[in-house]
């Protein structure tokens, strides 16, 4: 007997708007607890919402990513239920009528490519933070309100590796489109997962794990709960329908509750927020000024000469893909240019810990001393002689270079006058490459690199050393 | 329809978490038997099984959206101005989880 682990999830993701989704507060992450309220957040009488305009556009962004159909017509409803989390006694969120409906998403994992149905996405209000100390629940309502849309997917997963690629990719989505901050160790992507059993004859009961927020952690609870489950099959014992939690620290999965009856949340239409019509032009404009997603710019990036390695790197991260754009600007070589992000500016990075947004020397400075380098005014290794003192000294990469006096790199003349100085006095090397010695160039070459400091552009010496060999 | 008697509407009091007095009941069971007559009369009109069910009195829709634009918080002492327990800024209550 087979048993099979079939996985469903639900991936809460919360939105870098400005505002929250039915109120104008900010959101503003990091900021005093409540300080970021409205007087909806809070529930206070009589306070009515409104719904936001860019948390629309952002669903229907991601609808439109997950290859959803999109509903015209946007309507929201009330989950009631009581707890502290939520003072108005229930949660506006899209029971009967998602804005995006019957996606897939296809992905590769492993070997294979799997394609992934998506059952929803809708969009609802985040709850408020809540602090449990000792005997006390402590409320902060700056997250309560804040636009989060969910995406459910139909229960299609094998593996916790097929669950994390494709959380990976939601997660790389939803922050290339601009949707959200995507940071899961902040919360900002919360993933609830489905697991049961099941074997040609039957199917087992589901449990529930909640709140997941890193990817290992995700594949970690897979795994964990799915050996559980199946050592339960295997000794004849029941699996119970319940909710639970992974422990990070002892890498298992701890029950949380037995699910009874399902809850009944008493679902209904909002009646404070009427249908509102969303006109064919305003989801196409949505969809037409959507930010690129990342394959479409790995795809753009391979037409400049990138190679599916360089491609795949730089848009591993949006951040990274604005600094190579915004350091093609300055004309440079595409190519040269993500070597350069990819293996000098990465290594800064890894070793100082920071993001390239925070990173010393700028796209502009960077595309522009690689410049310096395809015109023969430096050479590669002034260049990364510039680069290190200026990530060492924070200096500019313009004043390095100017205190340094590398920008005064000999130029074609200068390094030809030295060969011919150098070919004039030893006429030997001359016949000596004649005869087939072509270790002369390198020679000859080596002796100018030496004259000049290494201010002269070996490539270019090379090159014209041949040419003034040749021509005696 | 389900009847509602005494023993529904005690059942709902006790989900919405609130009690009430056996004349509040007695009025409250008049109020739904009011309620219900006027519903089967609703129920005998002809044609009514085929008429959508309406969430709003009527069929009208908006295109309105508010701008993502921040505006003024609260202050946190006006957020903050029905809370019996303050600590740090949050509002305190017993502990809600085990």
């Amino acid at each position: 007997m087979e048993l099979r682990a079939i996985i469903g999830l639900e991936i809460h993701v919360e939105m870098n708007t400005k505002s929250k989704m039915f109120s104008d507060a900010p959101v503003s992450f990091g900021q005093l607890p409540n300080t970021q309220v409205s007087a909806f957040d809070m529930s206070f009488p009589g306070t009515m919402p409104t719904v936001n305009k860019q948390a629309v556009i952002n669903a229907i962004r991601v609808s439109n990513a997950l290859n959803m159909t999109i509903d015209n017509v946007l309507m929201f409803d009330r989950k009631n239920y009581f707890y502290s989390d939520l003072p108005k006694g229930y949660q506006i969120t899209q029971y009967f009528r998602p804005i995006g409906r019957n996606g897939c998403l296809t992905f590769n994992s492993g070997d294979e490519n799997i394609t992934i149905n998506i059952e929803r996405l809708h969009l609802e209000e985040d709850t408020c933070k809540q602090f449990h100390v000792d005997d006390f629940s402590y409320l902060d309502f700056n997250r309560a309100g804040i636009p989060v849309i969910e995406i459910v997917t139909k229960p299609e997963f094998k593996s916790g590796q097929e669950v994390r690629k494709f959380v990976e990719l939601i997660r790389s989505i939803v922050v290339f489109l601009d949707v959200s901050h995507g940071k899961m160790e902040e919360g900002n992507i919360r993933v609830d997962l489905n697991v049961s059993l099941e074997d040609d004859n039957k199917r087992w009961s589901k449990v529930e794990i909640k709140n997941l927020n890193s990817l290992s952690n995700i594949e970690k609870a897979i795994n964990y709960e799915v050996n559980r489950q199946k050592d339960l099959v295997i000794k004849g014992k029941t699996i119970g329908r319940e909710t639970r939690r992974y422990d990070e620290t002892n890498d298992r999965t701890v029950m949380l509750r037995i699910k009874t009856d399902s809850v009944d949340y008493r679902y209904f239409t909002d009646p404070n927020i009427p249908p509102i019509k969303l006109s064919d032009e305003f989801i196409k404009n949505a969809i037409d000024t959507s930010p690129e997603l990342a394959h479409v710019k790995q795809k753009k990036y391979k037409t400049l000469g990138l190679s599916d390695y360089d491609a795949n790197l730089i848009t591993n991260s949006k951040e990274t893909c604005a600094y190579f754009e915004k350091g093609l600007e300055t004309g440079c070589s595409p190519k040269t240019l993500a070597n350069w992000i990819n293996i000098q500016v990465q290594k800064v990075l890894k070793l100082k810990c920071i993001s390239i947004n925070e990173f010393s020397i700028s796209a502009k400075e960077l595309g522009e001393l690689i410049l310096l380098v395809e015109e023969h005014k430096i050479n590669n290794s002034q260049a990364k002689s510039v680069f290190n003192e200026a990530v060492e000294t924070g200096n500019s990469v313009i004043d390095v270079i100017n205190k340094n006096k590398t920008n005064h790199i000999l130029d074609e003349n200068e390094i030809l006058d030295l060969i011919k100085e150098i070919i004039n006095s030893n006429q030997n090397l001359v016949n000596d490459y004649k005869n087939g010695k072509e270790k002369v160039v390198g020679y000859i070459v080596g002796l100018v690199m030496s004259k000049t400091q290494r201010k002269a552009d070996p490539s270019l010496t090379n090159k014209l050393t041949v040419v003034e060999l040749r021509r005696r | 329809m389900k009847k509602v008697d005494k023993e529904t509407l005690k059942l709902a009091a006790q989900h919405l978490m609130f009690e009430m007095s056996d004349e509040e009941y007695e009025s409250l069971l008049a109020d739904f038997d009011s309620i219900i007559s006027k519903m089967k009369i609703l129920g005998e009109i002809e044609g009514i099984d085929d008429v959508e069910p309406m969430t709003f009195p009527f069929d009208v829709t908006n295109s309105y959206l508010r701008e993502d634009i921040a505006g003024e918080p609260l202050t946190r002492e006006d957020a903050l101005k029905n809370a019996k327990d303050i600590h740090n800024g949050m509002i305190g209550l017993p502990r809600v989880v085990k």
